[in-house]
């Protein structure tokens, strides 16, 4: 029997390893915070296993040994030699007594440390906040619940096999197995609540795990301290240091009172165990855990649909007839699994793009260029180009040159759910139909189009005209969604030609600044010529006005001059020819010259200055040659 | 022992469980299921609900989504009818419509069967498009786009090819149409040399009109100077005219007229930077003659 239960703590320090390898790759596998706790747990459980069974191998040998010694001194008759047994007599008692005294305080210290270290160590991981995936949340749960249940039965085993036989050895080794399995399932939960839609329950259940494992160091240090202060009684069955009562009580909810009152009685010296509320507490237990699954399952009887929610109620997979879409508010159901609830955000407004999706490095630049990059893949479809008939005619056969013209689109497409049943039962991902249809109707619409007309003016039109078309084929197939919106305005030529578009509209801005130079040129010009036009007129009239009053005046001189001239018309005639003479010959030069016979030449300075001003300063020294 | 009642009832809960998960299954709304006994086809489930069956090695329960699926794969390169080069992606929506038939063919395994339904997809699609030129699928003009023609095609020849899949295509569409790398280059080559022509008749046309305003604008004035010349010309005929009523009154006497004329001109020729080389017969300057031939007469 005392064989069998060291083979027993062979295999449970054995099954220990393998748990902890399989729940550390698990747990890597699963990006699971949780079981990466529950993998340090089970590791530390394997070495307080291993350390157990050494401690159980000593203490079988000290037994052998003891027989072996008893048989001897039966045998022997001459007892002179054999009275005093001596230390050296047995080693194996010799060992086992060093090794309780020196190892075990030392393996006990030694766990306190890796605790304490292992709970501020996963504490900070934690702390770095890693995203946890639920990827293959189904899987773990699987493997997991498969962990839990074969380290359930083999932890029972070893549990009750403790118990009945009063092993001190064996009891951690199987807390730590039950433990193991305890942890299996809380990690399959948090799995399960991943998959739910909670993956915060994660990082709260690892962190729990985390205060756990301190408890556990803090309670592994009070046992150190307190086992100085222990009363020695004899024949008492040993507690090894390394065993925690924590995770006794963890491991064994069940015994949980039993653990408490196992502490007791081994600090006290009596039995605790035996009164009236440890076994109403023991009898109440299971009554509670079933009440919770009650209430659990009742709960499962309400569901609460959140405002701009929709969901479809089911009957066994079936849709209930004339509740099979609930609205938003308190609702009764069957409990699970008799009826589910599938929920749908059927207000919200749903989006996807059609064409480039603006990639998130391009997300902080404020300005969107046309021959700037603003996504990290170009994305072009082809449009059918006006010239495009007279081009193909033209193109020689088997040339490659395309008529039709490129264009990046980065459409949004805005849409709800509107028949949640054809939305849901009808199609395995409708969403991503309605994006394909979409994109199909693009297509269908631009190779169809003219190029100039979608750059200008048809775009308001195309929007809407595109937005109609995807309805009509997501009603053709019944897809059970209401097409809101289709926005064309990031639809614009591709990188490589945009700097040619730009430099057309260059060209139309030029041809308007032409324009205008000539209609100023036109404006300056016409009006320049009306002043012209009334000066001359007006100069016209001047001219006419003052000849007309000089004539007038002239005659009216005349009618008297004549009187004068009649009177004295020798005199009148020489007067006034004098007076005129004299006084218009006055500034002008003179030269007076007297005619003679003689051919005489005479010469003229013309060149001189009429006029006296500041610079003439020499005048002809006299007018001596010419006055002769 | 006062525990056993309600161990044997939690027991027997328990064991409830287990045989109704063993025993019973649920078919959703979205699933058909083949039931199938030690391997072999018992029945086949169309209706959802809650249904019964032998436990996991006697019977097996296989379930297929009859939703439609999307399916859509490569966006590839093909050629058409008249030798372009094209990249085309088409997509389609198909779900099991025989389950008994399709569970013989691909097992439970969907994406055997869309490996399948993808080669016979691009079968259909390169020989659809290769049978057709560019002008069918890309031009402006309706009546001659073949692109729903071309969808049908394709629709009708892989529903042909997988007639015996147990599988409905339910539809089929173009998602999109590309150009390969050297010829977008081309395309966007030719958009360019578009574009130029296009700024050249915007520069051409902008100096046309420029040419034209301005010239109109210098007719405008000419005519208006012109008027306003004419104008000017009738004004001072005027003028001569009403100065020309005024001669009667010289009449009274030509020669007197006729000499305060010559004076004034003389006077108004006389006005500026005049040189005069006059002779002294001229009067007043005869005086001067006089002064000096005088005395010679007298002597």
């Amino acid at each position: 029997m005392e064989q069998n239960v060291s083979g027993k703590g062979l295999v449970n320090w054995v099954l220990l390893l393998v748990l902890t390898v399989a729940a550390g790759a698990l747990a890597r596998y699963a990006q699971s915070a949780t079981g990466l706790a529950a993998t340090v747990f089970i590791g530390m459980g394997f070495l307080v296993a291993l350390v157990a069974y050494v401690q159980m191998r000593l203490v079988e040998r000290e037994r052998l040994e003891r027989l072996e010694f008893d048989e001897l001194r039966k045998s022997a008759t001459s007892a002179s030699l054999f009275t005093t047994p001596d230390a050296e007599q047995f080693p194996a008692r010799r060992a086992r007594e060093q090794f309780e005294r020196y190892f075990v305080p030392a393996f006990a210290l030694l766990l306190l440390a890796g605790q304490g270290l292992g709970a501020y160590f996963l504490w900070r991981h934690l702390g770095a906040d890693r995203p946890s995936t639920v990827e293959q949340a189904t899987v773990a749960m699987t493997l997991y619940g498969m962990l839990a249940l074969v380290y359930f039965q083999v932890g029972k085993y070893s549990a009750v096999l403790a118990r009945l036989q009063q092993q001190p050895f064996l009891r951690p080794q199987a807390a730590y197995l039950l433990l193991g399995s305890l942890l299996c399932v809380v990690t399959a939960g948090v799995e399960a609540a991943g998959w739910a839609g909670y993956p915060q329950a994660d990082v709260i259940a690892a962190r729990v795990l985390v205060i756990i494992l301190a408890l556990v160091a803090v309670e592994n240090l009070v046992t150190l301290v307190l086992e100085i202060y222990r009363p020695r009684v004899k024949e008492q069955v040993v507690h090894p240091l390394y065993e925690s009562r924590l995770i006794g009580v963890l491991s064994q909810p069940g015994g949980l009172i039993a653990t408490a009152a196992q502490a007791l009685d081994y600090q006290f010296g009596f039995k605790v165990s035996q009164t009236w509320f440890y076994r109403f507490l023991e009898r109440a237990f299971v009554w509670l855990v079933l009440g919770q699954l009650a209430i659990l399952l009742l709960s499962t009887c309400f569901v609460f649909i959140e405002p701009g929610e929709q969901a479809l109620l089911l009957r066994w997979g079936r849709p209930v007839a004339g509740r099979e879409v609930l609205d938003p508010g308190p609702h009764l159901k069957w409990p699970w699994p008799v009826d589910r609830v599938e929920r749908y955000p059927t207000e919200r407004v749903q989006h996807f793009t059609v064409g480039i999706v603006e990639g998130d490095e391009f997300a902080a630049q404020r300005v969107l260029l046309w021959t700037k990059p603003h996504a990290k893949e170009e994305f072009n479809l082809i449009v059918a180009s006006g010239d495009a008939r007279a081009a193909g005619a033209a193109a020689p056969e088997g040339e490659q040159a395309v008529p039709v013209n490129l264009l990046t689109v980065n459409m949004p497409v805005q849409y709800q759910i509107a028949d949640l049943r054809a939305y849901a039962f009808g199609h395995a991902d409708a969403g991503k139909l309605l994006q394909f249809l979409a994109q199909r109707e693009v297509t269908r619409y631009l190779v169809n189009v003219d190029f100039d007309e979608i750059m200008g003016r048809g775009r308001r039109a195309a929007s809407e005209e595109l937005r109609q078309r995807i309805q009509a084929q997501a009603d053709a197939h019944r897809l059970g969604v209401r097409v809101l919106f289709v926005g064309l305005h990031g639809i614009h030529p591709p990188i490589k030609v945009a700097g040619d578009f730009e430099r057309v509209l260059g060209a139309l801005q030029e041809k308007e600044a032409t324009n205008h130079l000539a209609r100023a040129y036109a404006a300056e010009r016409v009006p320049l010529a009306q002043a012209e036009a009334v000066r001359k007129v007006n100069e016209a009239e001047a001219y006419r006005a003052r000849l007309t009053s000089l004539a007038a005046g002239t005659a009216a001189r005349f009618t008297n001059q004549v009187l004068a001239y009649q009177a004295s018309p020798e005199v009148y005639r020489l007067r006034t020819y004098l007076d005129t003479v004299s006084r218009s010959i006055a500034p002008a030069r003179k030269y007076v010259i007297v005619p003679s016979n003689t051919h005489e030449v005479v010469t003229l300075n013309l060149e001189d200055r009429l006029r006296r001003d500041l610079l003439d300063v020499t005048l002809p020294a006299s007018p001596a040659p010419a006055s002769r | 022992m006062k525990r056993n009642p309600v161990t044997l009832a939690t027991g027997a809960l328990v064991v409830l469980i287990f045989a109704a998960m063993l025993f019973a299954f649920q078919v959703r709304q979205t699933e058909v299921v083949i039931v199938t006994t030690l391997g072999r086809y018992a029945r086949s489930i169309e209706a959802p609900g809650l249904y019964f069956r032998w436990p996991w090695p006697i019977q097996n329960v296989h379930r297929f989504d009859n939703r439609i699926r999307n399916l859509e794969k490569k966006y590839e390169q093909t050629t058409t009818a008249d030798g372009r080069i094209i990249v085309i992606d088409v997509f389609l929506g198909w779900r099991v419509k025989e389950p008994r038939k399709f569970l013989e063919l691909f097992g439970d395994n969907l994406a055997a069967a869309e490996r399948n339904l993808e080669i016979q997809l691009r079968t259909a699609k390169n020989n659809t498009v290769g049978s057709h030129p560019l002008a069918d699928f890309i031009s402006v003009d309706p009546q001659s786009l073949r692109f729903d023609q071309i969808e049908a095609e394709m629709l009708r020849e892989i529903r042909a090819a997988t007639a015996n899949f147990g599988v409905e295509i339910v539809l089929l569409g173009i998602k999109q149409i590309g150009l390969p790398e050297s010829i977008t280059t081309k395309v966007f080559d030719r958009m360019k040399a578009e574009r130029e022509r296009l700024v050249k008749q915007f520069q051409g046309e902008g100096e046309r009109e420029s040419i034209r305003i301005r010239s109109e604008a210098d007719l405008q004035r000419e005519r208006i100077l012109a008027e306003a010349e004419g104008k000017a010309r009738q004004i001072l005929g005027e003028a001569e005219a009403r100065a020309a009523a005024q001669l009667k009154t010289f009449e009274q006497n030509p020669e007197l007229a006729v000499f305060l004329l010559k004076l004034d001109a003389l006077e108004q020729s006389l006005k500026e930077r005049a040189t005069l080389v006059l002779d002294p017969r001229t009067p007043p300057f005869d005086l001067l003659q006089n002064a000096v031939t005088a005395p010679g007469r007298s002597n």
